[in-house]
């Protein structure tokens, strides 16, 4: 059997769409044939993207009982992870093989409270060779079709097309930043916004726009009425303007400024403030009941190549990251789960980074560019207080290329149960196209459905049969 | 569920006036599974467009946008557009041939500090500051934007001014960089702008040494004990072949991998993988500054040097190129390197495919990627190398004929909308709410702050990138508040940055001329160049409200001195009228026509 060469055909498929300068031919490709009914669950699944390459290996580096942890010692000192003393590690309950970052306190009682889980040596196991570059191996997780960027369309928003969305369902799908993550490039049903409470007209003279359309008593007058006039033509720019401002309409009632978190849930961090803010956001939309399905959100900073920082040192840049991460996380958590509706019960949020960092630190206190990482899972449907995935091991001989930690589970594996499990699509072949034999790894809880829709170029080609 | 189904209304549009404030969502139809805002599903120039005229298209493009004045200068220059336009391309790309006076009076009456220091004075006055004031401390970073701010908004050399925009994207830095936006007027004033239009090699060596990119991406670290691969793997990633030419981590010897010839007329491997990031890297060791080092506590004035003890000397092998072992180095190496880089094919293709794509459109052809990537490689040992390939693309007729399928980003959109307005500008860093700290503030929500883009790989230049809902809705609100800032901010007794209402009663002398239709008709003449429909007969309806278009409209009376008009909820047409003309304004820069390029 002569495999298929997907890469090569990805790349004469976007030739030519460029060449022919209309995408019919993407067109064609994405075409969805016949889905699966998906029926489209309540549920929220947030991403959040920890882009520039989180060093898994310090956010959960193996415990003085793991196997791994001479190898771990011998690869770093300067970024080390100490088990006792100052700085130490924290113990997980069940889990005495890892120890978490010491300022990810909050992780520690999400996973001991089993609604936070781990998944070791994830990565992106399409293209091979893997990608070292930030820019190119973000791309390729995000639209997911492992290899090449195809036609600018996002695994999120294939989920939106093949997911059986109600019709009755305003909101679907936000990116929080200022540039749409490229997951769901190519949708129509997400709104793109760094927060929430800037996401409004207001900069008119106040006499003409004020926060209210129109002048008192008189409908299509003000500016904001002849604002949708200017933008109702048929060319993409226009098109954009038209959602831009539908998406201002829509969002301007909603009072973000004046939200209260419940359960006491605090979004102020010490460090990355924006990311607690924009989970503060997604929350209020959560609950505002607008249908929110599919959200976005980034977390930066993680390209340690230099002054990676420690916990045993006053300088821990890393750990400012992480408990970033730690508190903002945990902030989420305690606000949807407080009070009569138990929102975490239909939320899931999966962290992600795009690839993880060497194992042997280099010279300046930092680490270069890696392969496997750390996946994190949290929600109330998820089976937490448990590590999932094989770890490869430490060792010169199990390091992939001899210098990183190897991946054994297929983010997409990962992805894809949220999808079937909670989402209850389970068109994720269509999602991911070129990836095949999913199986759960027991993450998420919810109904199994068999995986289906592979995309029409890999059901007739794949595997040259 | 059809592959091809058209685009359809937005479920927003349908359900955003439904939707109750109580946040519930109300039932309508809907129609699943469509396709989204597709860049690659419209033609290259849209057939929809009112094509606006020649010089309009021309100027709006290899400019910060249309003015009046711009205009006048192109007419003056010949008896039609082409020779026109000939003529204005010649004066353009000889900038020093440009007189300047009125930008270069405008920035030193601004005060500014730092923008003269030599490097070693900026590296002494970091130091002195230290930790102890933030704002003291990046004043070097915040003058060389407000500067830039003056240039793009009022040099003459407007082609020149966009070059210097489009090698700050291409050699990306995040500004506010802790240790390097102390010294960034170095990297304006002494890397980027000297080689704007002159030639690659010699930029890509001065970026490589300047302390800005030194800091960014970490090379001031980098030696033989630890190499630092970073600026590496962004030297070939982004400054130099591009991702395109990425063969990820095969190794070097790979059959798989294609062989080229290079500038030189050698073989040359045409695509980069892992390994060659990582002898890039060694072989760029010693590449690094006076920074006091604890090995070099007396070299200390932040200037480039190079270290021969920190130097990896063993052989190297890049791009199938071997480097000898070489023990007195004195930077060879890394000189070798480039050269190779910058005589590279996939370099030219990949630096003339985006010169392309910031002047012609989001998808220029292969005919004309190719015919610039042939002349850059040809002409790759010119000094003026990039002027000849700017100049090949802005002749071509692919330029000419196309318009439409870009928008200006927003901080040119901010730019364009102060030229267009004439308006009266120059902005102060400060530590306050000021009208410059306001204008910047409101770009920098928008996605599109000056030297604020935090990765190495530069401000996206593709519309969808600038078309989401962010970057779109945040453009309007800024574009909206301009019309609406004062020199001191918040304080109406000081002028307006744009007379808006002082220039229409200028244009337009007698009470009777004042009407709806003439003065929007000015305005897009000033703004546009030209006046497309139906966008004009919004703005008409708008600005006259009840009143009929021919009827003139009283932009003077102001009853409470406060520059809005007076109240009049009865007759619209005299609710707030000199408001009005504003937000009349402030919608004609909202207006598609306005963005589009």
């Amino acid at each position: 059997m002569t495999p298929f060469n997907r890469r090569d055909f990805l790349k004469g498929v976007s030739a030519l769409t460029l060449a022919a300068g209309s995408g019919s031919h993407a067109k064609a490709w994405f075409a969805s044939g016949d889905f699966l009914p998906a029926a489209a669950s309540n549920d929220t699944l947030v991403i959040v993207f920890l882009r520039g390459a989180m060093d898994g290996l310090s956010l959960l580096p193996p415990s003085a009982s793991n196997a791994n942890r001479g190898h771990y010692q011998s690869y770093r000192s300067s970024t080390r992870i100490p088990t006792t003393g100052t700085g130490a590690g924290l113990a997980l309950n069940g889990t005495p093989d890892w120890l978490l970052h010491p300022r990810a306190a909050e992780l520690r009682d999400l996973y001991n409270s089993q609604h936070l889980a781990m998944v070791v040596a994830a990565g992106q196991m399409q293209p091979v060779p893997v990608i070292r570059s930030h820019f190119d191996a973000q791309a390729n997780l995000e639209f997911g079709i492992g290899g090449g960027t195809g036609n600018s369309i996002g695994w999120f928003t294939r989920h939106l097309v093949s997911g059986g969305l109600p019709a009755t369902v305003p909101l679907p799908a936000v990116s929080m930043g200022d540039i749409t993550a490229a997951s769901l490039l190519g949708s129509s049903d997400a709104i793109t916004m760094i927060g929430g409470d800037s996401f409004r007209l207001n900069s008119f003279h106040w006499s003409w726009d004020g926060d209210a359309a129109d002048p008192p008593g008189v409908a299509g007058a003000g500016a904001i009425a002849r604002l949708n006039n200017l933008w109702n033509g048929t060319t993409a720019l226009e098109r954009a303007g038209a959602e831009t401002l539908a998406s201002l309409a829509l969002l301007r009632d909603v009072d973000f400024a004046g939200y209260a978190p419940a359960g006491g849930a605090n979004y102020t961090l010490p460090y990355n403030n924006g990311f607690g803010q924009q989970l503060r956001d997604v929350a209020n939309l959560i609950k505002r009941g607008l249908g929110l399905r599919a959200v976005t959100i980034d977390l930066g900073n993680w390209d340690t190549h230099v002054g990676q920082g420690n916990p045993t040192q006053s300088y821990d840049w890393f750990g400012n990251q992480v408990e970033s991460l730690s508190k903002g996380l945990n902030a989420f958590y305690t606000d949807l789960a407080a009070g009569p509706t138990n929102y975490m019960n239909q939320v899931s949020v999966i962290v992600l980074s795009e690839f993880g960092r060497r194992v042997l630190e280099n010279a300046d206190g930092g680490t270069d560019h890696g392969y496997g990482n750390v996946m994190l899972a949290l929600g109330g449907r998820v089976n937490g207080g448990h590590t999932y995935g094989t770890f490869p091991g430490l060792a010169g001989e199990q390091l992939y290329e001899g210098t990183d930690v190897a991946a054994t589970t297929d983010y997409r594996r990962v992805i894809s149960e949220a999808l079937v499990r909670r989402m209850a699509n389970p068109n994720i072949y269509y999602v991911f196209p070129g990836y095949s034999g999913y199986s759960p790894l027991g993450i998420f809880q919810g109904s199994d459905l068999p995986p289906a829709n592979f995309d029409q170029i890999f059901k007739n080609g794949f595997d040259g049969a | 569920m059809s592959a091809n189904a058209a685009f359809i209304a937005s479920r927003r549009r349908l359900f955003g006036a439904l939707l109750p404030s109580s946040g519930t969502a109300a039932p309508a139809m809907r129609s699943p599974g469509r396709t989204g805002l597709r860049e690659l599903d419209l033609p290259v120039t849209p057939q929809a467009l009112t094509m606006p005229p020649p010089a309009v298209r021309w100027l709006t493009r290899a400019s910060h946008g249309f003015s009046t004045p711009l205009h006048a200068q192109f007419i003056a220059l010949g008896a039609d557009d082409e020779s026109r336009w000939a003529a204005w391309l010649a004066q353009q790309l000889d900038p020093a041939s440009i007189a300047d006076g009125d930008c270069d009076n405008r920035i030193a009456s601004a005060g500014y500090q730092t923008l003269d220091m030599t490097v070693p004075q900026l590296w002494s006055r970091r130091n002195q500051i230290g930790g102890s004031n933030y704002f003291e401390r990046m004043r070097p970073m915040a003058e060389v934007e407000a500067a830039t701010i003056i240039r793009q908004t009022y040099s003459k050399r407007q082609l020149f001014e966009v070059m210097v925009g489009f090698w700050h994207d291409h050699f990306s830095t995040f500004g506010w960089d802790y240790d390097g936006g102390p010294i960034f007027v170095q990297y304006d004033r002494d890397v980027i702008r000297p080689n704007a239009l002159g030639n690659f090699r010699t930029m890509l060596e001065e970026v490589a040494k300047s302390t800005m990119m030194m800091y960014y991406l970490d090379q001031y670290a980098s030696n033989r004990d630890g190499p630092n691969e970073n600026y590496a793997r962004e030297l070939l990633e982004l400054h130099t072949l591009g991702v395109e030419n990425y063969g990820g981590i095969l190794a070097p010897d790979d059959p798989s991998l294609p062989i080229g010839v290079g500038g030189d007329g050698n073989p040359v491997r045409l695509k980069y993988v892992d390994n060659d990031v990582y002898e890039a890297a060694r072989a760029l060791t010693g590449w690094t500054i006076r920074n006091g080092h604890w090995q070099y506590p007396t070299e200390d004035d932040g200037t480039y040097t190079y270290r021969l003890p920190w130097h990896d000397p063993s052989n190297k092998y890049i791009l199938n190129r071997y480097f000898a072992y070489n023990a007195g180095d004195n930077g060879n190496d890394g000189r070798k390197l480039f050269d190779i880089l910058c005589g590279h094919p996939g370099t030219a293709r990949f630096v003339a495919g985006k010169l392309c794509r910031r002047f012609v459109g989001d998808n220029p052809s292969s005919a004309l990627v190719d015919a610039a990537a042939n002349l850059f490689q040809s002409a790759r040992n010119a000094p003026d190398q990039i002027k000849q390939v700017v100049a090949l693309i802005l002749q071509s007729s692919e330029f000419k004929t196309s318009w439409g399928t870009k928008m200006k980003r927003p901080a040119m959109s901010a730019v364009s909308a102060l030229r267009g307005l004439l308006a009266d500008f120059t902005p102060i860093p400060a530590t306050s709410w000021t009208t410059t700290q306001e204008f910047v503030y409101r770009v920098q929500q928008t996605g599109h702050r000056w030297f604020y883009w935090p990765t190495p790989n530069g401000y996206p230049d593709v519309q969808t990138a600038w078309a989401s809902s962010s970057a779109l809705g945040m453009t309007f609100r800024m574009l909206a508040r301009i019309p609406e800032l004062h020199a001191t901010n918040g304080d109406n007794a000081t002028p307006f940055l744009a007379d808006i209402q002082g220039h229409t009663l200028a244009a337009l002398p007698t009470q009777a001329q004042r009407t709806a239709d003439n003065i929007v008709g000015y305005w897009c003449d000033r703004l546009l160049g030209y006046r497309p429909e139906p966008m004009r007969t919004t703005l008409v309806n708008f600005l006259r409200q009840n009143a009929a278009a021919t009827a003139d409209l009283d932009l003077e009376y102001d009853p409470n001195g406060a520059h809005t008009g007076g109240w009049n909820a009865n007759d619209l047409s005299k609710h707030y009228t000199i408001a009005r003309l504003r937000t009349t304004v402030a919608l004609l820069l909202c207006s598609p026509e306005f963005l589009r390029r």
